[in-house]
């Protein structure tokens, strides 16, 4: 077990099939949270403030991180369906809050259609999962990994987690781990790229309480993507955040938990 | 086995504008279609055909054709119907390598598209197989990520609808078929030879030597070829049997002219590194510098080095390429980007000079490799019909005729021929 800041700590378990990384700390009721096509590159800063006030759990989805990647995870729907496994072998008593970023909001959103007993409330952070009326959502896999991360940012060099994590100089192991994420991406999301053909239709069926975060500056999902999530969820609200790219959780990591939080709360 | 000859050509639509080109930085997926012009296209083809018919008549034992997509290095979206029309042109064996398996969702449209070609060609097919590049994956949106899962697949769906009588039914892991039972099946029994192409990764020669099917090296250097043989071989020696030189073949850029110093000349059309900028130009190793896509931040992952100048991540989209195997592949990417024209020369990428230096330089691969098949790629960007024609003539009347004659060393064990200077 390893200590990764005040409050999160790291470890490994063998639950829902595979060898699972976890990252976990502070106390209150638990948070799952569930991270995007990057991966979780650490104990970032908006895990410690939401283990101020929450039991954060986030752990590395199968092909992310130092999670094993098993053959039989192909699409979104399998991560869907492997994130309801772990939680019960993680013994995560349900309903629980759910936050998922980007890919990881896609995944959460197709839990939610499927099993409305598992979530309390629900947060779609900058989520994928929908084609947009307008635009495209970027390419990741016509550019390389560190163009797509730069992307991800409204101000890159500007912001501190951007700086720790990704503007450093990179070694080979950061390089190696960048392409395993995209690798992985690639196996359950490659065709349709990045969306559901099913998810619009049977959004009406969520009934948690929802809030679609996003970034006014998001480089990667067209804001409309957002806007489809809260027409389609009954009572959603829509909350944008200045001066943020695609990934608010890294970017704008103060208001990013300030918002989860308040919502969470209510 | 009697050694074969075979002349390969890319048959590339070499005349787009040089600025377009610089203007873009590569030359595959995403160069602009608005450049391409179909009459020139046309004409271009029927230069490309002439070529291969000549090289028949002057004693070739073959053509090779392939495949490539959103490309202009390339003019041949199907390799299938490459082969037909030069089962009609030529008079040898025609070598496709070859149908990139993983792009197509039904692999037994390819077995029954060979099939096809075997009959009407009187059984002078060679089916290759490759698992195409980067691009042919982002082209035709094949998932990288499962290119060698498909590759293999497609290939045991093909081999079994060739060889076990239908209908039968093909429940894999991305191949369903109901009823898999064309009518029609090669001519050549149990089908015809089987290779697979690659540029060195390791996993493909160790899978083809396991197959114990052809291997044919695409445009590498000699010590790379032969440590390439060296793999095959010692699959072998674990599964207890002997290679002979059938299953190695060689694709090489040659220039041949009548003296070494107009070859030397004319085989600047095969250089350029990774770029087709180069080649087309004949620029000689005026590698064109490709400026990054995405902006300053692009960090290549290594490119699989192939044709057509593309985006190193197009090259090398995520899962289409082993850890293992881009680091051989990136080495070989360096080895070609940082030398110049003459480096080039020196390391056998491509072998230039005049029948006589030639004959020596192929002797000394021979005496090094011994590959059962040896592929001339004696045409390339912008090279005049002319020199190509004269290149091919002294092929077969000097070389190929020279070369027959001549056992490995690895067979004689006697000295490796030297290579000149």
């Amino acid at each position: 077990m390893a200590a990764l800041g005040s409050a999160g700590r790291e470890t490994k378990v063998r639950c829902a099939g595979i060898e699972v990384q976890v990252r976990r700390g502070g106390a209150g009721t638990p948070l799952l949270f569930i991270h995007g096509e990057m991966g979780a590159p650490g104990w970032i800063d908006a895990f410690e403030h939401l283990s101020q006030s929450h039991d954060v759990i986030v752990p590395s989805l199968p092909g992310y991180g130092t999670s094993e990647r098993p053959d039989w995870i192909m699409s979104v729907n399998d991560m869907a369906a492997w994130i309801a496994w772990f939680a019960r072998d993680s013994e995560i008593v349900m309903p629980v809050d759910v936050v998922g970023c980007s890919m990881g909001g896609w995944i959460a959103a197709e839990i939610a259609v499927v099993a409305p007993e598992f979530i309390n409330k629900l947060v779609l952070c900058s989520p994928m999962g929908i084609k947009p009326r307008e635009g495209d959502i970027f390419d990741y896999f016509l550019e390389s990994g560190a163009t797509g991360l730069h992307r991800s940012f409204h101000d890159p060099e500007g912001c501190a987690q951007y700086m720790k994590y990704y503007g450093k100089e990179l070694s080979p192991d950061d390089h190696d781990r960048i392409e395993q994420h995209r690798e992985m991406t690639c196996r359950i999301a490659w065709k349709p790229y990045m969306h559901s053909l099913t998810l619009p239709a049977f959004l009406p069926s969520l009934n948690a309480p929802t809030m679609i975060l996003c970034g006014e500056q998001d480089r990667i999902v067209p804001l409309d993507a957002a806007r489809q999530y809260a027409q389609g969820i009954a009572g959603s609200e829509l909350v944008t955040i200045k001066d943020c790219g695609h990934m608010p959780e890294l970017e704008q990591p103060e208001q990013f938990a300030a918002a989860v939080r308040e919502f969470l709360k209510r | 086995m009697q050694r074969q000859f075979f002349f390969f050509s890319e048959m590339g639509y070499n005349a787009y504008p040089d600025e377009e080109a610089e203007k873009y930085g590569y030359t595959a997926l995403m160069f602009p279609n608005s450049i391409f012009d179909a009459a020139t296209a046309r004409d271009l083809w029927q230069m490309f055909l002439r070529e291969h018919e000549y090289a028949s008549e002057m004693g070739f034992d073959g053509s090779v054709c392939n495949e490539h997509h959103n490309n202009v290095l390339s003019m041949q979206e199907s390799v299938n119907i490459s082969a037909a029309v030069l089962s009609q042109r030529i008079k040898g064996s025609i070598a496709l390598i070859g149908n990139p398996l993983p792009i197509h969702d039904n692999p037994v449209r390819v077995a029954e598209e060979i099939a096809m070609l075997d009959l009407i060609s009187n059984g002078r097919i060679i089916s290759g197989f490759v698992r195409g590049t980067g691009i042919e994956q982002l082209s035709t949106n094949a998932n990288p990520a499962y290119n060698r899962e498909r590759f293999e697949e497609a290939y045991q769906l093909i081999k079994k609808t060739w060889t076990v009588p239908g209908p039968f039914r093909w429940e894999g892991k991305h191949y369903h078929l109901r009823v898999v039972n064309p009518w029609q099946l090669p001519l050549q029994k149990p089908h015809p030879p089987i290779w697979a192409g690659g540029i060195l990764s390791p996993e493909t020669i160790q899978w083809a030597a396991r197959e114990r099917i052809t291997y044919l090296v695409l445009g590498s250097a000699l010590d790379a070829t032969a440590s390439c043989r060296e793999i095959y071989h010692e699959v072998a020696r674990q599964d207890g049997w002997t290679p002979g030189p059938e299953k190695l073949g060689y694709l090489i850029h040659t220039s041949v002219m009548d003296t070494d110093e107009e070859a030397y000349e004319m085989g600047k059309y095969h250089y350029g590194g990774t770029s087709a900028i180069g080649r087309n130009r004949g620029a000689g190793g005026q590698e064109f510098q490709k400026p990054p896509l995405g902006g300053a931040l692009t960090q290549g992952t290594g490119s699989g080095g192939t044709t057509g100048g593309p985006h190193p991540e197009w090259a090398a989209p995520p899962g289409y390429i082993s850890k293992r195997a881009k680091a051989g592949a990136m080495a070989r990417e360096r080895r070609m980007s940082e030398g110049d024209y003459d480096s080039a020369v020196r390391a056998g990428l491509i072998l230039t000079g005049s029948p006589d230096t030639v004959i020596q330089k192929f002797k000394h691969i021979i005496d090094r490799t011994d590959p059962g098949y040896v592929t001339f790629w004696a045409r390339e960007g912008k090279k005049p019909h002319e020199a190509t024609m004269r290149g091919i003539e002294l092929l077969g009347r000097e070389v190929i005729p020279a070369l027959r004659e001549h056992t490995s060393a690895l067979v004689t064990g006697k000295e490796v021929t030297p290579w000149p200077h």
